[in-house]
């Protein structure tokens, strides 16, 4: 008896995934356990272990396409099975999900012109998501109502000459993601200046003292250990909003923004706030390591609380970043600059850091952001606290 | 001419063409009508054919259901559709019935003219439109015009037709004007049961009868600017209810709504949502929207009752949310 092989789920915020390629062609024999085919999801490419022995009878989904989570992708049976029996659920047009709301005209429409509206799940404009008849009619390329209203901005229109490429699988996520956070997170931004000079004093220390062990602490790691000190210090801002709800994070696991040749992965750090600083730099140099190898695994990249993002080592010395749904925030490091600084009556030269912490305003108010910020600047300020 | 001019010209034609047609009802002679929509008929008729009754509306019904199946044709007015409460046993239970019940032998062909509507201040037991408890009730047949000329050959219509008929004015429309045909034949005749597309549009249907046909015309217009073209529908007569013309345009535009200053619960837009659901089922984007009055008796204070009255902006507001609903605006 054939059975189907079905787009599983590999990430928490997993909507459907891309078979990135097959490992194994049709009339290859298949055991469970064996690597069949690599997914792309929204953040990762992973291997894919067939769990059915037999034999690869047909392919439903292939490389470079597309499927929704749970959708057939694959059938396995006997060697010479039949699979031309009743077609599999991924390939007919008009059964539909009961779950998967659309507008009696838009499936009508569907119907008539062969469209399968599983392409629009998750993308109805209608109430709670449901596809409406705009939805069919825009993948058709039929006109939509109603011409854009006058106050519209012009569309965005792309100069003749540029050269356009289809962006990356991770470029694509990127854009999705921060257009959501934008267009849904009420951020905040609260800039606060640190004073680094006894921070890279401690860092010298620490690290003329482990030269020895090979471990090399950076000012980020000081950073990240500092958040997660301060996290756990401030329940009220370590805290995320979904779904109406408050989540309260019992432990600090910290995104740590890694930039790639052309585009950005944020592995994440966990436990913060029970790791040495020793543990917190091995760990986040072998991650970002891993990252630009393209090595990281689906779980290393799930499950922050908070994330850090340092733009200082290319001489920024302040921007605000954008929060990752669902963290209540994300603090933005700039570079550590000597400014002249009036202190105690007289102007003395000290090394300067603007850090700028982004918080969502429905888990946070400005004081809670700013109590955190508070305990930051005194960790890093007094850095004999990031080890006490 | 005024949608009151009409009405009169239409009563003047009908009582010169058929010598059995004769109108009753309170201060219609002397004092030509509380809304002088029987100005100058009394002297030029004479108290035979334009007869005075007293505040009874039971008993000056019940005269007219007489009359009328003795052959004659008798207009009744009901000075509003509010007084028309106290002969609710002479509507419903005789005018209605009477022809089925005499299996067809005899007729009702009698026409009670009243007039409905809020926004005049006149506080909740004056300000009402029940038109839907008649258009409830098998039997009778309602209209109600939203134009001088419908109102011209509506009324015409209704006096020749030999079932009774309940012709719903409305207080407002009085005073609107509008062309109707010069000529005083059967030209201007409009069939009852029958609704009239009055401003054609491919995205949005608008389905109203009486004033609300006005407002649904406003809102299309500034929907129009939007870039959305709303049909409105002119119901002219709720029973019967000419569904088909109402269906032909669902099956266009996806999307309907339907606008009455009655109460919803019960209304005319419950009837017509039900009635397009089962014909429309596969063609609609949406479910089909209401707007009527607030379900409260009408308060006196201005803001209150306009803020009860199906205006407008509610109108506008109740059909943006329905294209809002199906991702368009």
């Amino acid at each position: 008896m054939a059975e189907e092989l079905v787009m599983p789920r590999l990430s928490d915020t997993m909507e459907r995934g891309t078979v990135a390629r097959w490992l194994k062609r049709e009339g290859d024999e298949v055991h469970a356990g064996d690597v069949v085919a690599e997914i792309e999801t929204d953040k990762a490419t992973m291997e894919y272990q067939s769990d059915l022995d037999g034999v690869l009878l047909k392919i439903l989904v292939g490389a470079g396409e597309v499927a929704e989570l749970g959708a057939p992708i694959a059938i396995v049976g006997a060697a010479g099975e039949d699979v031309a029996g009743p077609p599999p659920p991924a390939t007919a047009s008009s059964a539909l999900p009961a779950a998967l709301k659309a507008s009696p005209v838009a499936r009508r429409i569907a119907e008539e012109k062969g469209l399968d509206l599983r392409q629009l799940a998750g993308r109805g404009t209608g109430p709670d998501g449901r596809i409406v008849r705009a939805d069919v009619d825009r993948l058709l390329g039929r006109p939509v109502l109603p011409v854009p209203p006058p106050q519209a901005p012009p569309p965005v229109m792309a100069p003749a000459d540029a050269e356009v490429v289809e962006p990356s699988r991770m470029q694509q996520v990127i854009a999705r993601r921060m257009t959501e956070a934008k267009a849904t997170v009420p951020h905040f931004y609260l800039t606060a200046e640190i004073d680094m000079g006894r921070a890279m004093e401690f860092r010298g220390e620490l690290n003329e003292a482990l030269a020895a062990e090979g471990v090399k602490v950076s000012v980020n790691d000081l950073i990240v250990r500092a958040c997660g000190l301060a996290l756990r210090e401030h329940p009220q801002f370590h805290r995320s909003y979904i779904d109406g709800k408050l989540h309260y994070h019992p432990s600090a696991n910290i995104g740590v923004a890694v930039a790639l040749e052309d585009g950005l992965i944020v592995p994440v750090v966990r436990g913060v706030e029970a790791k040495t600083l020793r543990q917190v730099a091995a760990e986040t140099r072998d991650l970002a390591q891993r990252a630009r190898d393209g090595q990281l695994k689906q779980p290393e990249l799930e499950g922050a609380t908070f994330s850090v993002s340092n733009l200082g080592m290319l001489g920024v010395t302040h921007f605000a970043a954008i929060i990752n749904p669902p963290e209540p925030g994300i603090l933005a490091v700039g570079a550590t600059v000597e400014r002249a600084v009036p202190r105690d009556g007289e102007v003395v030269i000290r090394p300067i850091m603007a850090v700028t912490l982004s918080v969502d305003h429905r888990a946070s108010s400005g004081a809670d952001g700013a109590r955190f910020l508070q305990s930051v600047a005194r960790y890093l300020e007094a850095p004999i606290l990031l080890v006490a | 001419m005024t949608y009151r001019e009409a009405l009169r010209r239409a009563l003047d034609e009908e009582l010169e063409r058929d010598d059995n047609v004769f109108l009753m009802g309170e201060e219609i002679g002397r004092f030509e009508g509380s809304y002088k929509v029987t100005a100058g008929l009394w002297k030029k008729w004479g108290g035979k054919r334009v007869r005075e009754t007293p505040i009874s509306e039971e008993g000056f019904v019940g005269a007219g259901i007489g009359a009328a199946m003795l052959g004659l044709r008798p207009v009744v007015e009901i000075m509003t559709v509010n007084f028309i409460l106290v002969a609710m046993d002479m509507v419903v239970n005789h005018a209605a019935k009477i022809s089925q019940m005499f299996g067809g032998k005899i007729n009702v062909p009698m026409v009670i003219r009243t007039p409905g509507g809020a926004g005049a201040q006149l506080t909740a037991q004056h300000s009402q439109s029940l038109e839907v408890m008649f258009a409830h009730t098998p039997g009778l047949k309602v209209v109600a015009p939203s134009s001088p000329a419908d109102a011209y050959g509506l009324l015409k219509t209704a006096i020749r037709d030999d079932d009774p008929v309940l012709f719903m004015e409305n207080l407002i429309l009085y005073n609107q004007t509008g062309p109707i045909p010069d000529d005083d034949g059967d030209e201007g005749l409009v069939p009852i049961g029958r609704a009239n597309v009055v401003r054609p549009g491919d995205d949005l249907t608008m389905v109203a009868h009486s004033y609300t046909v006005r407002r649904c015309l406003t809102v299309a217009d500034r929907l129009s600017q939007l870039g959305v073209q709303a049909e409105v529908i002119d119901l002219r007569s709720l029973r019967p209810l000419d569904v088909d013309t109402v269906v032909d345009s669902v099956r266009r535009t996806g999307r309907c709504l339907v606008a009455e200053e009655g109460w919803s619960t019960f209304g005319v837009g419950a009837e017509v949502a039900a009635r397009v659901h089962r014909a429309c089922f596969d063609d609609l984007d949406a479910p089909v929207e209401r707007v009527g009055g607030a379900e409260v008796p009408m308060p006196y204070a201005k803001p209150l009752e306009m803020a009860a009255m199906p205006l407008e902006d509610k109108i506008e507001a109740a059909a943006r949310g329905l294209l809002r609903d199906c991702g368009v605006l």
